[in-house]
């Protein structure tokens, strides 16, 4: 069986998710917008799902809208914004976000709005003095990650809130990797929307969620029935929801004991790697981190040999922004963090989740280092992929 | 514990067909599919038979997912353009004709990914070229041509020496390309009827003038004039990298009898012209000689068959290698046009003996 460490790219289905699918299965309900009553008790259980999922973010119920995941709260985020803010034409964002923020952004620029990505700093961290020296009166959107998905650099966004709403600019949060692994709260982070995603935290993919604190102050960006407040049309995904529902009622009864176990399993795989293999770089903050996250340069090997070579010793990792179809640029956050091409590509993305234990741990801490001794001794990274 | 074999794979039904085959021969098979070069950007109806697109390598991970072994994409990129395409693009403004293939199999296929496969904890690599390998009494591995004449690639793989052979497996060797399409069939291959890729996989359209041009400086082109043998100037023409041996059409030369390409003088820009006998030589020096078996010793002369282009045939001449890695062969009998850059590939009988790079024809004078 293999020992997973892919968590940031999707978790593993949680027994409560799995369990409250079953449920939805067995009820063989209607659908929530029906009069009947079937779909009178479909509605309850969305509604007590949505709930479960506000209670992650100390939102309210009422505040949250069902989508298909991250990257369509991103984009509704996004482009739900500027079409209400029809005249402020700058967003303000970083360049270290995940590629359904930068993809609207790219496509905004293309129709003339005024982009502006901030650049981190060595260790991923968002100044949040640069963003604010970006922020004027035309500024419709700041849109940043609460937690990197690459690197797991926690931002600290709190103080950008109050100014952002003086410049009558909204401040969006994408809490996708953050959610379920560090306490995450609208109120404290006084964020106007956030992103949350349900696989992420052990939910099935195909469901997330956006935080909409003032419903009038964002559009549509995909029309039809009224459903979720007349701002998501379609039936909402009952199946998902629900999943996702209990997937963060876990995740947060959790959260205490689940994030410590986990961050200590992860330093100790971190302590015993850079044990074992001198010169080994850790990419992100030591501290301000999420507990679950470890990105390593492993000198002078690729990281895709380092990947497949641990896959066949049945460990999984990333190399963080991966492509199935094999042309794996180096990572963008890690080239924006000032790391070299030729580091960029020597580096992988460990994330650890619910369901790792101390014996794969133990079992990885071997392993990685063995697997690094043969690839770098095979084949030593090849100057041209340095380029 | 299985062998592990790295089969390489490129969404054809030859390497799909070698995998599925050691996979069902128990070996622990690891697919992967290289990509060597930027994905086409052609149009998607005419994307099959173009190499490295996005269709191909799913077509591989289809086989995979049928045959149940593991398969990955990997990006060899950077190495290809550095090892192969830059080669590629220098050897035509050098007024040579290269050939890729030999290069990929040289550079790519039996060097960088046996590094991969290395690191990977293979124990072989295989690939879906017509070829056999066999291993003598003497432990001594002899590199064959493949049974099926009309699709044997032995002369692709001369430069493999007996550290290769020893840890490379070529499983469709001993079968025809008509077995290979039915075996794909019978194992449910989506790769079955797939059409044969033909031309040179990294240039489009097969228009290898505008692809050196695209990589080159206009300073690094060698423009010049047609000349006939006498030295008589024909025509101009805008590169050197435009022309091969034997090339007929693009001279842009009017005249009363066909003229073919003799020679090409890359440093005066001059491509010279002639009848078609006057293509002929009498032997060639080539470069570079790598062989099968270290036991030919210099110096002795071998008669032996060579193959001096893919399409034609091997001929009977005698060699003679030196100790600097270079040899001398005279044909038999009344020589074939020499291109230099090709690949001279030495045989006797079944077995390739070795082979190099062309670096010159042998003039009648100087063979007398």
């Amino acid at each position: 069986m293999a020992i997973y460490l892919d968590h940031n790219a999707g978790a593993p289905l949680r027994v409560e998710a799995a369990a409250a699918i079953s449920r939805v299965i067995a009820d063989a309900g209607g659908n929530p917008s029906s009069v009947h009553l079937s779909g009178q008790r479909s509605r309850r259980m969305l509604e007590a799902a949505r709930a479960q999922v506000a209670s992650i973010a100390g939102a309210e119920a009422r505040q949250i809208v069902f989508t298909s995941g991250g990257t369509e709260s991103n984009n509704l985020a996004i482009f739900g914004a500027v079409s209400a803010a029809s005249r402020r034409r700058r967003i303000i964002s970083s360049e270290i976000e995940h590629s359904s923020i930068l993809a609207p952004l790219a496509e905004l620029e293309r129709r003339g709005f005024d982009v502006v990505r901030v650049a981190p700093d060595r260790d991923g961290r968002i100044d949040p003095a640069r963003v604010l020296a970006a922020l004027d009166g035309e500024t419709a959107l700041v849109t940043l990650g609460l937690a990197n998905s690459e690197v797991g650099t926690i931002q600290d966004l709190a103080p950008l809130a109050t100014v952002c709403g003086k410049a009558g600019a909204l401040l969006h949060a994408d809490a996708a990797q953050a959610v379920g692994r560090i306490p995450v709260d609208v109120a404290a982070l006084g964020c106007d929307l956030m992103t949350l995603s349900g696989h992420k935290l052990g939910a099935p993919a195909g469901v997330g969620a956006l935080y909409v604190r003032d419903f009038a102050r964002i559009a549509p960006i995909i029309l039809g029935g009224p459903h979720e407040s007349g701002l998501r049309a379609g039936t909402p995904n009952l199946l998902g929801a629900v999943a996702f529902g209990a997937a963060a009622e876990a995740a947060v009864l959790a959260m205490g004991t689940e994030s410590e176990r986990i961050g200590s399993l992860t330093s100790t795989l971190f302590a015993r790697i850079r044990e074992a293999i001198p010169g080994v770089g850790l990419n992100g903050p030591i501290a301000g981190r999420l507990p679950n996250t470890l990105n390593l340069t492993f000198p002078g090997v690729l990281g895709e040999s380092m990947l497949i070579a641990l896959d066949l010793e049945g460990v999984e990792v990333s190399m963080g922004s991966a492509c199935a179809a094999g042309a794996v640029e180096p990572s963008h956050v890690l080239r924006a963090m000032g790391r070299s091409v030729a580091d960029a590509r020597s580096s992988l993305r460990i994330s650890l989740g619910w369901n790792n234990t101390a014996d794969e741990i133990d079992a990885v801490a071997a392993i990685i280092p063995a697997v690094w001794r043969r690839v770098a001794d095979a084949e030593p990274m090849p100057e041209a992929s340095a380029r | 514990m299985r062998p592990r074999v790295l089969v390489a794979m490129s969404g054809g039904v030859d390497s799909s067909v070698a995998a599925a085959i050691l996979r069902e021969q128990g070996y622990d098979v690891v697919g992967v599919a290289m990509r060597l070069a930027p994905e086409p950007s052609v149009p998607l109806a005419k994307r099959r038979g173009t190499c490295c697109s996005h269709d191909d390598f799913e077509d591989a991970r289809r086989v995979a997912e049928r045959m149940d072994f593991p398969f990955y994409v990997i990006d060899l990129r950077a190495d290809f353009a550095a090892r192969v395409v830059d080669n590629f693009v220098s050897e035509y403004l050098d007024g040579r004709t290269p050939n890729p293939c030999v290069m990929c199999n040289r550079e790519i296929k039996f060097d960088r990914l046996w590094s991969r496969a290395r690191a990977l904890a293979a124990d072989y690599v295989a690939t879906g070229h017509y070829a056999r390998i066999e291993q003598g009494a003497d432990g001594r591995f002899h590199l064959l041509r493949a049974a099926d004449d009309a699709k044997d690639q032995s002369y692709f793989l001369f430069t493999l020496g007996q550290d290769e052979l020893a840890r490379t497996i070529f499983p469709l060797g001993a079968m025809t390309k008509t077995e290979v399409r039915a075996r794909a069939r019978a194992l449910g291959l989506a790769t079955a009827d797939k059409p044969e890729s033909q031309e040179i996989c990294f240039v489009p359209d097969d228009d290898y003038a505008s692809f050196v041009e695209g990589r080159s400086a206009p300073a690094q082109l060698r423009p010049g004039s047609i000349i006939d043998s006498d030295g008589r100037r024909l025509a101009a023409h805008s590169g050197v990298h435009r022309f091969t041996i034997g090339q007929r059409r693009g001279l842009g030369v009017a005249s009363g009898q066909r003229l073919y390409v003799r020679e090409i003088r890359a440093e005066s820009g001059e491509v010279v012209a002639g009848r078609r006998e006057e293509l002929d030589s009498p032997g060639l020096i080539a470069n570079r000689i790598s062989l099968v078996d270290n036991s030919i010793a210099p110096g002795r002369e071998l008669s032996v068959e060579v193959k001096i282009r893919h399409r034609h045939r091997a001929i009977p001449a005698t060699m003679r290698v030196d100790s600097g890695r270079r040899a001398e062969i005279r044909f038999a009998s009344g020589g074939p046009a020499v291109t230099p850059g090709q690949a001279c590939v030495f045989y006797r009988g079944e077995e390739v003996l070795g082979g190099g790079f062309i670096e010159r024809a042998i003039t009648e004078e100087q063979a007398n």
